[in-house]
């Protein structure tokens, strides 16, 4: 969204938006430095930092968008249903493998009970299709992908519990940083007007949907339509600041769940600056179909 | 020309335009010519992967 709209704007374009199909890659492009800036699982990146990569989380992508769907015609109604069944999650790196361990332990169940698979997110879809799994927690729009397909029904969505949930998150290199702060900056401070934007109804969403479709998703335009507004909170936009205490309990429950070796403080994987710098932005002003945005 | 001639030249063109054609749809020049700029003159690239 940011992409599409800046073109419009006095800024331009300063940015190469380049689509991947799985998060592996996505590291190993950005430890390449292939890619300076990255929008990827929040543990994920965590980890890189903890390995030593020279990366910092600045901005989240997003909140809430995750869910874990199951088949229309299966035998799971509930979360405890989950027991003995195959997941599959998107890396073992990410908040949609720790929201269902979350709900399995909330539930009483010990999560060495399911059989978790990573898969990569446009694959689980035609996997629960087939009856390959049994249930997939991923993000948008493939939850939205079974529904509309039929086959596929939403057993719970990562906000109900786990309230603030988020999952991707924008990623940038330490070197990007130091001597492209602007650039990224404007990056930032036009992911933040994109939120607004899109958070001010439904047209935009649907207007975003058929841009974001088309043009970087290669998508049905439907689909994401679908995603962004069933509800119109179903993926949410506001706020995107990366807050230490949502941070805070992603890193226990990596240590908890043997992604992590030991907790790591804050401010060593999060440089905030640029969310501080973007907190006094406002929407773009943007009609859809327009050549021009302020 | 000799009919081998002819045959070679046929391939030869065939190949010049799958490849010209190959360059022209398939390979992005403008991420190629950014990333051989230095860093403080090339556009960043950000990666993304079409979920949310």
């Amino acid at each position: 969204v940011t992409d599409y709209i800046s073109a419009y704007s006095a800024s331009g374009n300063l940015f190469i938006p380049r689509m991947f199909q799985g998060f592996p890659e996505i590291k190993e492009a950005l430890m390449s430095n292939k890619m300076q800036a990255a929008f990827m699982v929040a543990p994920m990146a965590i980890a890189l930092r903890a390995q030593g990569v020279p990366v910092k989380i600045v901005y989240l992508g997003h909140r809430y968008g995750s869910a874990v769907v199951v088949r229309t015609d299966g035998p799971i109604r509930s979360p405890a249903g989950l027991r003995g069944k195959t997941i599959a999650i998107p890396s073992r790196f990410s908040n949609e493998r720790l929201v269902v361990i979350k709900v399995l332990k909330d539930f009483k169940i010990d999560p060495s009970e399911v059989k978790l698979v990573e898969m990569a997110p446009p694959d689980v879809a035609g996997a629960l299709n087939a009856g390959a799994i049994d249930a997939f927690s991923m993000g948008e729009p493939f939850p939205s992908q079974a529904e509309m397909g039929g086959f596929g029904r939403v057993l719970f969505h990562a906000k109900e519990y786990w309230p603030d949930y988020t999952s991707c998150v924008l990623v940038v290199r330490q070197d990007a940083i130091d001597e492209r702060g602007d650039a990224i900056q404007v990056l930032v401070d036009g992911i933040a007007r994109s939120g607004l934007w899109l958070e001010e109804g439904q047209s935009n969403r649907e207007h975003a949907a058929d841009f974001v479709g088309r043009f970087y998703f290669n998508q049905d335009p439907k689909l994401l339509r679908w995603a962004l507004t069933k509800p119109l909170d179903r993926v949410k936009y506001t706020p995107l600041t990366p807050y230490k205490k949502d941070f805070d309990f992603i890193v226990d429950m990596m240590v908890e769940t043997d992604v992590l070796d030991e907790r790591i403080e804050f401010l060593e994987y999060v440089d905030p600056q640029f969310a501080e710098g973007a907190k006094r932005e406002t929407a773009w002003k943007y009609e859809p179909g327009s050549q021009r945005a302020e | 020309m000799t009919r081998g001639r002819k045959i070679a030249a046929g391939i030869a063109a065939w190949i010049i335009a799958i490849t010209g054609l190959h360059f022209a749809w398939n390979v992005n020049w403008s991420v190629i010519l950014n990333d051989r700029l230095p860093l403080d003159k090339r556009k960043l690239n950000v990666a993304y992967i079409p979920v949310t």
